[in-house]
């Protein structure tokens, strides 16, 4: 990887997608820089929720669902049928709005996607565990019961450790989709904290509805609305003075 | 989308209030510019002492503007043009209270150049007054009417301002040689119109940070200054 230049970590050209006969985005191109934050804002059903998930081909789960155009990642329209989805959804991780633990222990809950990927040793994987673990401020908390239900912890204990599971496959992108809507302010506060510190290694893709947050986190911010990109650009440009009267609408409070 | 107002209506009208703050302090500190300049043209000591009367009103108005801005930035986070606005209101509110004391403090020294008749012409301090007075009501109009316009010819105009300082400067200095029994009341109008110029430059100061609170951009950071100002450089130091 050079460091001469902002690297484009996914090149979102001309997307369209459709729920069947309902065309949820149109013409969307946009450039998600390496080890940034994006923060994608807009109303409900504006589509920045359908563009992440088109990211690592969630859309492929259900019938009627399609896109067109590309995504390069890697260099490799990832929208192409023929692509090893597993691969691509290590590479690409996700965390939902809702806490989303399996139903085993803290442990297996990290080293489950990381057996389907590398066959590691027990002393590798124990410290793959840690290691993450640690990375999203979890490990001091959980350290001595790495074997109970992973459902015994706090929701903000849960979304770390959903970022912790996300980060230990090694992705290079990580999208998040809400993930502190059900959180209390100091484990939001947590997570963005952590958010500063993956964007050194992971390129970051993040929907919310909190503007605030969006302010707080990101560094390119990309506003939708009704399936149209109306604007993106730095965080402080869209939060002191957008371009577009619509993006200065929602982000003010006027939408009507 | 046509409606431009807030959908939470208590931080519409919030906004409304520091907009009327905002358009008070500036009718008031506009009178007492008015009525320290009628105290010199028309040696009117009343207009002088009713200039000096309203500075407790513009102090009260500026704490008030403060503490509403302050409240807004806290409770409603503000975004973009908003933002913009209540940042600039609590920036002009501190220009137009500096005004205000610029106001009285020509109003005290008009009382101090009474039994000067006639001997020295204050043509050149009326015109001067007239258009920093017009300057003044421009960019409290671009206050109010968030003009960006408006605050743009302020900004042009600031020049103008600064070339009659520097020639009633001359003017004044001559007045002093020709007569040292002119010197007291001369130096009494150098600092009147020394203030004058600073109300001009306070005014501009308005009016720039209404254009970027209306457009978001800034105004060049050099503004055009009125000629070589020559006078002044080789008399006093600078002071800003």
């Amino acid at each position: 990887m050079t460091e001469t230049k902002p690297q484009v970590a996914l090149a979102v050209r001309n997307l369209n997608f459709y729920y069947g006969q309902n065309h949820a985005l149109h013409d969307i191109s946009i450039d998600f820089p390496a080890r940034k934050v994006t923060a994608m804002i807009g109303p409900s059903g504006c589509g920045k929720s359908t563009l992440l998930r088109i990211f690592n081909r969630m859309y492929d789960l259900y019938p009627g669902q399609r896109a067109t155009g590309e995504v390069l990642f890697d260099g490799r329209n990832i929208l192409e049928t023929g692509l090893d989805l597993n691969i691509l959804r290590a590479r690409i991780g996700m965390v939902f709005q809702k806490p989303t633990p399996f139903p085993m222990s803290i442990y297996d809950n990290i080293a489950f996607g990381v057996r389907l990927h590398e066959r590691l040793n027990k002393a590798d994987m124990d410290a793959r565990v840690q290691d993450v673990l640690t990375r999203v401020a979890l490990w001091n908390e959980v350290r001595d019961r790495l074997n109970a239900p992973a459902a015994g912890l706090s929701g903000g204990q849960q979304q770390r450790l959903c970022i912790a599971r996300s980060i230990a496959t090694r992705p290079e992108v990580l999208l998040l989709d809400e993930p502190t809507s059900a959180l209390d302010p100091i484990s939001t506060a947590r997570i963005e904290e952590l958010l500063d510190e993956l964007k050194e290694e992971f390129t970051i893709a993040i929907v919310t509805h909190n503007m605030q947050q969006a302010a707080r986190c990101a560094d390119q911010v990309a506003f939708f609305y009704m399936g149209r990109l109306i604007e993106v650009d730095t965080a402080d440009r869209i939060f002191t003075n957008p371009r577009q009267q619509q993006t200065q609408d929602y982000i003010t409070g006027r939408f009507g | 989308m046509a409606d431009r107002s807030h959908i939470v209506k208590s931080y519409e009208q919030e906004l409304g209030q520091l907009r009327s703050m905002m358009s008070q302090m500036g009718g008031i500190v506009e009178n007492q510019v008015a009525l320290a300049l009628s105290a010199i043209a028309d040696r009117n000591e009343e207009a002088a002492d009713a200039a000096a009367r309203q500075d407790p009103d513009v102090d009260g108005l500026e704490r008030d503007v403060e503490s509403l801005a302050i409240r807004l930035l806290a409770l409603r986070s503000p975004m973009a043009s908003d933002l913009r606005e209540i940042v600039a209101a609590l920036k002009i509110t501190g220009d137009l209270e500096r005004i205000g004391d610029y106001a009285s403090s020509i109003a005290r020294r008009s009382l101090r150049i009474r039994g000067s008749d006639g001997q020295i012409s204050l043509s050149g301090l009326r015109s001067m007054g007239r258009l920093v007075q017009d300057n003044l009501r421009r960019s409290i109009d671009a206050i109010t009417q968030q003009d960006s316009n408006r605050a743009m010819e302020v900004w042009h105009a600031d020049r103008a301002v600064d070339e009659y300082y520097t020639a009633l400067f001359r003017e004044l200095v001559t007045y002093m040689m020709e007569d040292p029994r002119n010197i007291r009341a001369c130096t009494e109008l150098l600092f009147i119109a020394k203030n004058l110029e600073r109300i001009g430059d306070h005014a501009t100061n308005i009016a720039e940070r209404v254009f970027y609170a209306v457009t978001g951009d800034n105004l060049p950071a050099v503004r055009p200054r009125g000629g070589p100002a020559a006078a002044e450089n080789a008399a006093e130091p600078a002071d800003r």
